[in-house]
């Protein structure tokens, strides 16, 4: 299976898989931009205020009626990282025409209502609708505020913003309280018709179609393509200073540890299977160091897995501890990568990695979602390399290889959230029934 | 809309296919008792899941000859899932798995424990490893107390969700005496009790062969699924026994109106159980009021429908709103979850639509189009090989055909989604399970 890559406009291009083995299709249009204090904020309202209302579907729920009507499609925007970039993606994923049991166009319904969301907002005085603007701004702000509500994930942002404290990764994809309280319509509005001619656009389309008829279809969407496309970089640091350590306080009942480290390692640098393998070995599966050691032979957590970003080159191990187990649990992770700088793993155990990475990779191929994600991130490193490529390279890898990865992997912050509840039973935790 | 035949292959399998939408599954009942299903797909991927009807409702139970009936530490089924991956020859499950390049995973629900992997190559040796160390049950006092360990952490983990304390708030609100109340993974005293003697007794009760089933899906043959069922399992039947679990039974109604807790959350959230208090015995039955039931669901809170769209447009709902459903033979049940800063509000508009629409009926347009989307939910189902071992999977272990839903769909009439509308959406079987966040405390006690 491949993908082919047409150039709908400036700026704007499509890449198309022609497949017949789904029964869905799946269709994602993608606004990048470099992330940036001013503007992520008002990037991350954009999506929520278009999906308020267009010209032809005024309101939500006569959209999502449409939706319901074109066989249960679905469609999500999202606002999400990469690298030091900022991502919008509205997505589809929808019921191909041959399985209707009618004569209607679903794919063809689909783009209609694609283009209705990104191009023809319901507008009042030549903006968005004030009230649309005011409500969505809650909904934004009590989304970024409910970022509490799950800790696992919280201690991970909030290790990375403190590893990244000076460099733009720092910044959420969804904006700050402050940020979006501060957008007003107008200035909303000049920034999406900012964003509609100065990003760069990617397409991805899996399924049934006839990729130069939708080519034209979105060549005329995107009519002219953009003014100006912006540099897509992320800043990467191989080194680390003086270990730091940040520890908060929070009233829940476990301790969250997460420790970041600067990997040393990108995906352009071309070799990136090699430092895959490396985090496979270490914390990517249950038969990992971290896994079979932290978890299985200590009994000190539930989970403890390490996750790497590629391209920004940093990786944050984290686990889920009793808070009188954290010097305990920081020591053994960072012991576990030592023993592998040291050599101190087996063929056996490389072996299952390279198993594990090379199925991992080659998965990617059922899910057209995972292969949007793939191509993505490969065009932000500029490269083309598909999952089977990728695969097909990890099997030559040698211990050295992988000791010297590993080499290259520095500490750098140390993040824990500290539970300051008592086990249950010691406290008032319990609900109250009425 | 699909046509179904139903015929024999050599290997002895029975094909149920749909040619509507190209789909088909091969069935039969291996000679060891385990029942089998295969699901032919062509994509990268397999799937293999084996799954047996113990979960964590299955607390007190005895089996043929037994007298009396026992009674078992709550998360147990849980535990024992946890405890199978070990094995005495120091060869760790995960480890085995990784050899054939499988990655492998399991889970307890309410009604069932299902231990799966997924793969891109070497299927046949991975279900050897599957049918291999989940049939052979190894347990010690050592390794149990290792597991507690572990598993008090996932517990603890669970304490800080939100998310659990909402659900199990709102299942202890409905339900009085069925053990679905229980959190899954118990609490860190009862899985204190729990040991090795224990553990093999639920072992013998539940994993025998004829209690479990195994669905496995992707570009498979049925005879190389049987030859390896043969060689793990052997030919010879094993003994079939009855097992008997029970609950104690359910009164009508709800428990509690209300269950609210603090915690650290940045909004209220709430989540509304109704409980249907009609199960049909017949699977069938069961299946269609299970149908219709979604059916209501969508056609009364779905973010097309007018209530949804009223509160959000007042401020009093956002977009993390949905509803979802679990049932089996002992207990049913739908939940209305979000977010609020008025959850009470929600909870009293949400009576008055219900009752508005007692008074002037369903409408019949929403009933026609979330047909379609019922059918476009089916359709959609078969693009991911775990899903479509999983949820059949989750069907089989019900009782259910996965390839009856289209014709389930189709018996369904708008006069008898306003009868089932009419005998759970009522005030009595409704319950609310609220977390606030933890300065509303301080507020109120100030």
């Amino acid at each position: 299976m491949s993908i082919t890559k047409l150039e709908v406009a400036r700026g704007v291009t499509l890449n198309v898989m022609e497949t017949d083995k789904f029964k869905t299709n799946y269709l994602s249009v993608n606004f990048l931009v470099p992330l940036r204090e001013e503007t992520a904020s008002l990037n991350s309202l954009i999506p929520r205020v278009l999906s308020r209302g267009s010209e032809k579907y005024p309101t939500l729920e006569l959209f999502n009626k449409r939706l319901d009507y074109l066989y249960s499609a679905s469609f999500s925007e999202s606002v999400m990282r990469r690298g030091e970039n900022q991502m919008i993606e509205f997505a589809a994923q929808f019921v191909d025409n041959v399985y209707a049991f009618d004569d209607t166009d679903i794919t063809g319904g689909v783009i209609e209502m694609l283009d209705q969301l990104i191009f023809h907002p319901l507008t009042k005085e030549g903006r968005f609708v004030s009230e649309y603007v005011e409500s969505e701004k809650r909904n934004l702000i009590d989304s970024i505020k409910a970022q509490i509500n799950n800790k696992r994930y919280y201690a991970i942002a909030r290790c990375g913003e403190e590893m990244c404290r000076g460099e733009n990764y720092r910044f959420s994809a969804e904006g700050t309280v402050e940020g979006v309280s501060a957008i007003t319509p107008e200035s909303l509005w000049a920034q999406y018709k900012h964003l509609l001619k100065n990003s760069r656009v990617e397409i991805f389309f899996s399924g049934r179609c006839d990729p130069e008829k939708l080519r034209g279809i979105f060549a005329y969407m995107f009519a002219g393509g953009m003014d100006s496309i912006p540099e897509l970089k992320t800043e990467v640091i191989r080194t680390a200073g003086e270990v730091r350590e940040v520890i908060e306080d929070q009233p829940v009942a476990q301790g969250k540890l997460s420790v970041g480290f600067r990997t040393g390692h990108v995906l352009s640098d071309g070799n990136y299977h090699i430092f895959a393998l490396f985090n496979e070995l270490y914390g990517g599966s249950p038969t990992s160091k971290l896994f079979t050691n932290v978890r299985e032979r200590l009994s000190l957590c539930y989970y403890c897995s390490s996750r790497p970003e590629a391209l920004k080159g940093v990786m944050i191990v984290a686990s889920g501890i009793e808070v009188d187990k954290f010097e305990q649990t920081r020591d053994e992770i960072i012991a576990q990568l030592e023993g592998i700088k040291a050599g101190n793993f087996t063929d056996g155990e490389l072996e299952s990695a390279k198993n594990a990475l090379i199925n991992g990779y080659r998965a990617h191929n059922d899910s057209p979602a995972a292969l949007d994600g793939w191509y993505l991130s490969r065009m932000l490193a500029g490269l083309s390399d598909s999952p089977d490529d990728a695969a097909a390279k990890v099997a030559g890898v040698t211990r050295e290889q992988i000791i010297e990865a590993a080499g290259k992997v520095v500490l750098d912050t140390v993040y824990f959230l500290r539970g300051t509840l008592l086990p249950e039973g010691e406290d008032d935790a319990e609900g109250t029934e009425e | 809309m699909n046509n179904k035949a139903t015929k024999t292959n050599s290997h002895g399998f029975t094909v149920r296919e749909d040619s509507s939408i190209g789909e088909k599954y091969f069935y039969t009942r291996h000679s060891s008792g385990l029942d089998i299903y295969v699901f032919p797909k062509k994509l990268t991927t397999y799937y293999a899941v084996l799954g047996t009807r113990y979960g964590s409702i299955h607390n007190r139970f005895r089996r043929d000859g037994d007298s009396e009936f026992i009674e078992v530490p709550d998360g147990i089924a849980h535990f024992l899932e946890h405890k199978m991956f070990d094995k005495g020859d120091g060869v760790d499950t995960f480890e085995r798995f990784s050899k054939t390049g499988a990655s492998a995973n399991a889970f307890t629900s309410f009604n069932m424990t299902a231990y799966l992997y997924s793969c891109t190559s070497n299927f046949y040796d991975s279900l050897e490893i599957l049918l291999d160390y989940v049939t052979k049950p190894y347990f010690t006092e050592q390794t149990v107390q290792k597991e507690q360990g572990i598993i008090a952490q996932e517990i603890r983990m669970g304490e800080d969700n939100p998310g659990r304390a909402l659900l199990f708030g709102m299942l202890g609100a409905i339900y009085e005496k069925n053990s679905v109340r229980i959190d899954i993974a118990g609490t860190v005293d009862s899985i204190a009790k729990i040991n090795a003697d224990l553990l093999y007794r639920c072992y013998e009760t539940f994993y025998n062969l004829g209690n479990m089933a195994l669905c496995v899906c992707g570009d498979i043959e049925c005879e190389k699924v049987l030859e390896t069922a043969d060689k793990i399992l052997g030919t010879e039947p094993r003994r079939a026994f009855r097992v008997e679990s029970v609950q104690e039974p359910e009164p009508r109604g709800v428990y509690k109106k209300r269950f609210t807790r603090h915690m650290q959350v940045a909004q209220p959230l709430f989540a509304i159980g109704f409980k249907d208090c009609d199960i049909p015995d017949d699977p069938k039955e069961r299946m269609k009021r299970d149908q219709a039931l979604g059916l209501i669901s969508d056609m009364l809170f779905s973010k097309s429908g007018s209530f949804y769209n009223e509160l959000y447009a007042e401020g009093l709902l956002n977009p993390d709103f949905g509803t979802w459903g679990g049932n089996e033979e002992s207990y049913s049940f739908k939940s209305i979850d979000g977010e609020s800063r008025d959850p009470e509000a929600v909870y009293r508009r949400l009576m008055e639509y219900i009752d508005r629409l007692h008074r002037d009926g369903l409408c019949r347009e929403d009933f026609e189009r979330f047909l379609r989307v019922a059918y476009s939910e089916y359709i959609k189902s078969f693009d991911s090989i775990s899903e479509i071992a999983e949820k059949s999977l989750s069907d089989i272990m019900k009782g259910y055909d996965p390839f009856d839903w289209p014709e389930v769909i189709r018996s369904i009439d708008f006069d008898y989604v306003t009868k089932v509308f009419g005998q759970v959406f009522r005030d009595e079987n409704a319950a609310m399970a609220t977390v606030l966040p933890l300065d509303d405390k301080t507020k109120s006690e100030s």
